[in-house]
């Protein structure tokens, strides 16, 4: 099974060779920015700036597209929850709830910023191994003062890594469970409380078990959590620098 | 009556950086009746191929049909029932009852008939009737494995495809599981197996697919497949050629202990004493 959800893309792209560290700065940047951004005017300006790195990167609209499209039906529901349920100017009336403009306005903002998100964050997924994630999570950590709480940068830096690979792993799940129970019949247009039911129940034992054999496996494997080295040698270049003030001005700018 | 695989291409992420050619011009057949055995390497396509078997993959290029009819939709799955690998993680009803009955009462099967082909489906498979009211979580690996073949087995499909079936399989419930697949096949049920143990299902098989790398590279009986790749015979065949080269009348073309014990017994003339 061959799934292109938050998948690494190999490639040289110029967002491929970017120091990592540059990458979740930028992806934090962007984050704040989107969930600041109140019109669609900027967030007009927030899709500009993702097809102007889209074509720094090398990577096929369809990648992108592919790790958004399992999320359209959850923003589907938002969307639709806003347009009823928030008070405002009616636009019609169905089942007891006014379907209102205002409602109309927040959940086409709502969604577009959760989709922007996505993409940005299938971009960063798609351009950077989840190894190299991880040790420019680790670096960024570091100096933060979190042995007072008793962890560590490693045992962050760890769950992140392992929550990375479980993205990919837990969707493949999905997909083989889904087509099983496509295979008996299911039809999730028909039935699709009948298709929640069949699907959580062994998701949830699938995500709960294969968690408790990676720790097991890694317990049996002596990892305690402390310091290791990295196969990464992270080194900040200038051009790293350079893109991470030209993006840090063009979200100031656009958005 | 067939499922008609013709020149199927298939690709996964086309257009894309990860784009990989699953299946590459594939041509085959599957009758009624037919016990089928498709098996190949890790990566060699088999799994990517069983889901064009009832629509779950549309090829790139190329066409299945099953019984005449473009497969896909429902109509098409209540036909080809599949059961796909790592089974025992796909249950999910409160009872092992709610679980087998889930797929024959998708295709609309009600009461009496959907508790007679429960109990029917769980009686082939040597699980009995008592078991049903039973969690499937309490059950050990290999009768999981067993409830969620049953549970294909209950919607009585025309055409049965098994992905991996024998795998975390005592001995003995495989045993009882290539018999129940036998008696099927006889009663013209087509069954097909994927698998990677082909020692064990050359004595039960009348054809063999063997792909390698996306494309279909062997097609035939099992006694053709001897011929063509000795490497994953069973140790019984070995002994059989063994014994033929040393001047025994054995047939080589053997793969079950069973059929090995009557040749042997028929040949050293030992027939009627062991019948006796």
């Amino acid at each position: 099974m061959n799934t292109l959800f938050f998948r690494y893309v190999p490639g040289n792209s110029f967002l491929h060779r970017l120091d990592p560290r540059v990458k979740i700065t930028g992806m934090m940047i962007v984050s704040i920015s989107i969930f600041m951004s109140s019109s669609l005017r900027q967030l007009a300006s927030v899709a500009l700036l993702f097809f102007l790195l889209l074509l720094f990167s090398s990577i096929s609209p369809k990648i992108i597209f592919d790790a958004v499209r399992p999320m359209l039906l959850f923003l589907a529901v938002i969307f639709i929850l806003q347009f009823f349920l928030m008070d405002g100017e009616p636009v019609f009336y169905i089942m007891g709830h006014d379907a209102t403009y205002e409602g109309l306005r927040h959940g086409v903002l709502l969604i577009l910023r959760f989709l922007f998100l996505l993409m940005f964050a299938s971009l960063l997924t798609a351009t950077t191994t989840p190894s190299l994630i991880t040790a420019g999570m680790e670096r960024m950590l570091r100096p933060l003062p979190l042995r007072k709480l008793g962890i560590s940068s490693f045992d962050l830096a760890t769950m992140v890594f392992l929550s990375l690979h479980f993205v990919p792993f837990l969707y493949g799940s999905f997909s083989h469970l889904r087509d099983a129970q496509i295979s008996r019949g299911l039809d999730m247009r028909r039935n699709p409380l009948g298709a929640v039911y069949s699907l959580s129940v062994p998701m949830v034992r699938i995500a709960i078990t294969s968690a408790e054999e990676v720790a097991v496996a890694m317990e049996s494997r002596c990892y305690q959590g402390e310091h290791r080295s990295s196969l990464h040698i992270l080194l900040l270049q200038k051009k790293d620098m350079a893109a991470l003030i030209s993006f840090s001005i063009m979200v100031l700018a656009l958005v | 009556m067939s499922i008609e695989v013709k020149d199927v291409t298939f690709r996964y992420a086309p257009g894309t950086p990860l784009e990989t050619t699953a299946l590459e011009g594939i041509s085959l057949s599957i009758n009624k009746g037919d016990f089928v055995l498709i098996s190949g390497a890790i990566g060699s396509g088999k799994s990517t191929l069983i889901r064009h078997l009832n629509g779950l993959l549309r090829p790139s290029s190329g066409q299945v049909t099953v019984d005449g009819i473009a497969a896909y939709g429902k109509k098409v799955k209540a036909k080809v029932g599949v059961l796909f690998q790592f089974p025992h993680q796909q249950l999910f009803g409160r009872t092992i009852f709610e679980d087998v009955a889930f797929g024959p009462r998708n295709f609309g099967l009600r009461n009496p008939e959907l508790k007679r082909q429960v109990h029917d489906a769980l009686e082939m498979l040597g699980l009995g009737q008592g078991i049903c009211p039973t969690s499937p979580f309490s059950l050990s690996g290999g009768q999981k494995r067993l409830v969620a073949i049953a549970g294909v087995l209950a919607s009585r499909p025309d055409y049965i495809v098994l992905d991996e079936p024998l795998s975390g399989l005592d001995a003995e419930h495989k045993k009882s599981l290539l018999s129940a697949l036998q008696l099927l096949s006889s009663k013209g049920t087509s069954v097909v197996v994927v698998s990677h143990q082909v020692s064990d299902l050359l004595s039960v098989a009348q054809k063999i697919f063997l792909l390698d790398r996306g494309s279909l590279v062997f097609s035939g009986t099992p006694a053709e497949y001897a011929k063509h790749s000795p490497p994953s015979m069973p140790e019984i065949n070995f002994l059989m050629k063994e014994l033929r080269s040393r001047g025994f009348d054995v047939r080589d073309d053997v793969f079950g202990i069973d059929d090995a014990f009557s040749e042997i017994t028929r040949v050293l003339g030992l027939k009627e004493a062991v019948e006796e």
